[in-house]
């Protein structure tokens, strides 16, 4: 048996759509029921609910095989994993966000600070950064910060709080992770998963 | 801590310490402060370091690298070194057993991991699953026959099918080898390089090690934590949790083996 860890966010709602249009129907049964249960077995496949930062994490541990988590979260923190692939769901991107008409960025409010910081240093720009854990666009609203680096999807929630993209700082895509060991001592399931859901 | 644990691991020290005595190793014991050397904070960042008598030393982090620099600075009349002792990373101690062979033959490489594998059978009764190798050499012949530039190193590290498609297409040799499983890797690096002298100890391990019955997997992916390794590299799986045995080769001419006495380990 192995073990997936999946994120019930957006990522989820995206992982059920690509196996809806790859027939995995086994999965999606057993994945769309309507149970608070934190995890769920099919065959040989056990998933597990889990947040999205808490992912790799799992997988980093072993306990669980195999992750689907967004390239945001392995960006802005290091782990021990392998980075098998990327998916073809879940994309979005990093912006540096601001009202209109700002000049200069010096100070940065942002859930990622790892992420701004590496940009701001490639661009050879010295900013402040304040680290926040949601909601960021408030921060350029009531003034605690210039400007914001955060996820931008479709880009309605910054219209909606009349913010607007600056600089577009890297694509964000899904991406499947697998535990360094078990990845050779659970080979044929891992191997086998990997070709139902396109991986290889 | 439970007292069967404390029990086990001082059983275990002296059934290996006598392992190692039978079979001609030099036992070896050190102070546990040790003169300060950079290198050994680069390898292990959880290294101890304190100052007394305007003197800066570390605690010892990793017997691998004691015995190192203990190599580096003094004349040693034997070449095989065991021990079994504690290290501190983070404030928190832990304990180490192993081997390190300078200048060692091939034969007696083979002869040590037989040594270790056979010791551990006796004492658990247990089957291994599998054992995991590499050469780090071997991603050098790849990227010399193709003519692949250094950002593929860090790809196949970390085993990034996706980029490595991109980058080199889905029919490339080694895109095909990093997709395929990885108990088949073996015989694809084989038919390219078979003939080299990497290919040829790594299969003649492969055949020595036929009477433990656990499969044989090479994967270029897999590396050590230690950045120090610089050559082959193992581990010996039991079940699918942590290592029971890793090793390998480093500084050119040495060779180590160390037994896991953590997570799950022997003990």
């Amino acid at each position: 048996m192995i073990t997936v860890a999946l994120t019930k966010g957006r990522l989820f709602k995206d992982f059920i759509k690509y196996m809806e249009e790859n027939n995995l129907n086994d999965y999606i049964g057993a994945l769309t029921g309507e149970t608070r249960s934190l995890y769920t077995v099919v065959d040989n496949v056990k998933f597990i609910f889990a947040k999205g930062p808490d992912v790799p994490t799992y997988v980093e541990s072993g306990v669980a095989d195999i992750g689907i988590v967004g390239s945001d979260i392995i960006t802005e923190d290091e782990f021990n994993i392998l980075n098998v692939s990327q998916l073809p769901f879940g994309d979005c991107h990093f912006s540096v966000a601001a009202l209109p008409g700002q000049e200069s960025f010096n100070t940065i409010a942002t859930k990622y600070t790892n992420v701004a910081f590496e940009h701001f240093k490639n661009k050879k720009k010295d900013v402040s950064l304040v680290h926040l854990n949601g909601s960021v666009e408030l921060a350029p609203l009531l003034g605690l910060s210039d400007a914001i680096v955060d996820i931008v999807q479709t880009g309605g929630t910054l219209q909606d709080n009349g913010l607007i993209e600056y600089e577009k700082i890297m694509e964000i895509h899904a991406r499947l992770i697998a535990n360094k060991r078990t990845f050779y001592t659970k080979e044929d399931e891992i191997y086998e998963f990997l070709q139902e859901i396109g991986v290889v | 801590m439970k007292n069967e644990l404390i029990m086990n691991r001082l059983k275990f020290a002296q059934d290996y310490t006598q392992l190692l005595d039978r079979e001609g190793y030099q036992l070896i014991d050190m102070n546990m402060a040790e003169p300060f050397q950079i290198d050994d904070k680069r390898h292990h960042s959880s290294t101890i370091i304190f100052e007394k008598n305007e003197q800066l030393f570390s605690i010892r982090s990793d017997w691998t690298r004691s015995l190192l620099n203990y190599n580096e600075n003094y004349y040693l009349s034997h070449r095989f070194f065991g021990y079994f002792g504690p290290v501190v990373r983070n404030y928190k101690t832990f304990y180490q057993a192993g081997v390190e062979l300078y200048g060692p033959t091939e034969a007696e490489v083979l002869k040590s991991i037989d040594m270790h594998l056979s010791f551990i059978e006796e004492r658990n009764g247990r089957e291994f699953r599998s054992i995991v190798v590499n050469d780090d050499k071997l991603l050098d012949l790849y990227i010399e026959k193709y003519e692949l530039d250094a950002g593929v190193r860090r790809l196949v590290y970390e085993k990034n099918l996706s980029e490595l498609r991109k980058k080199l297409g889905g029919e490339h040799p080694l895109y095909i080898l990093m997709t395929a499983k990885v108990s088949d890797q073996i015989h694809l690096v084989n038919e390219e390089f078979g003939k080299t002298d990497i290919m040829q100890f790594l299969n003649h391990l492969n055949g020595y090690l036929e009477k433990y019955n656990m499969k044989f997997i090479l994967d270029l992916s897999f590396r050590s934590p230690q950045s120090y390794y610089n050559g082959f590299y193992f581990q010996v799986f039991l079940n699918h949790d942590y290592p029971l045995l890793s090793g390998g080769e480093y500084n050119s001419s040495a060779f180590g083996i160390a037994v896991n006495l953590s997570n799950g380990g022997l003990l």
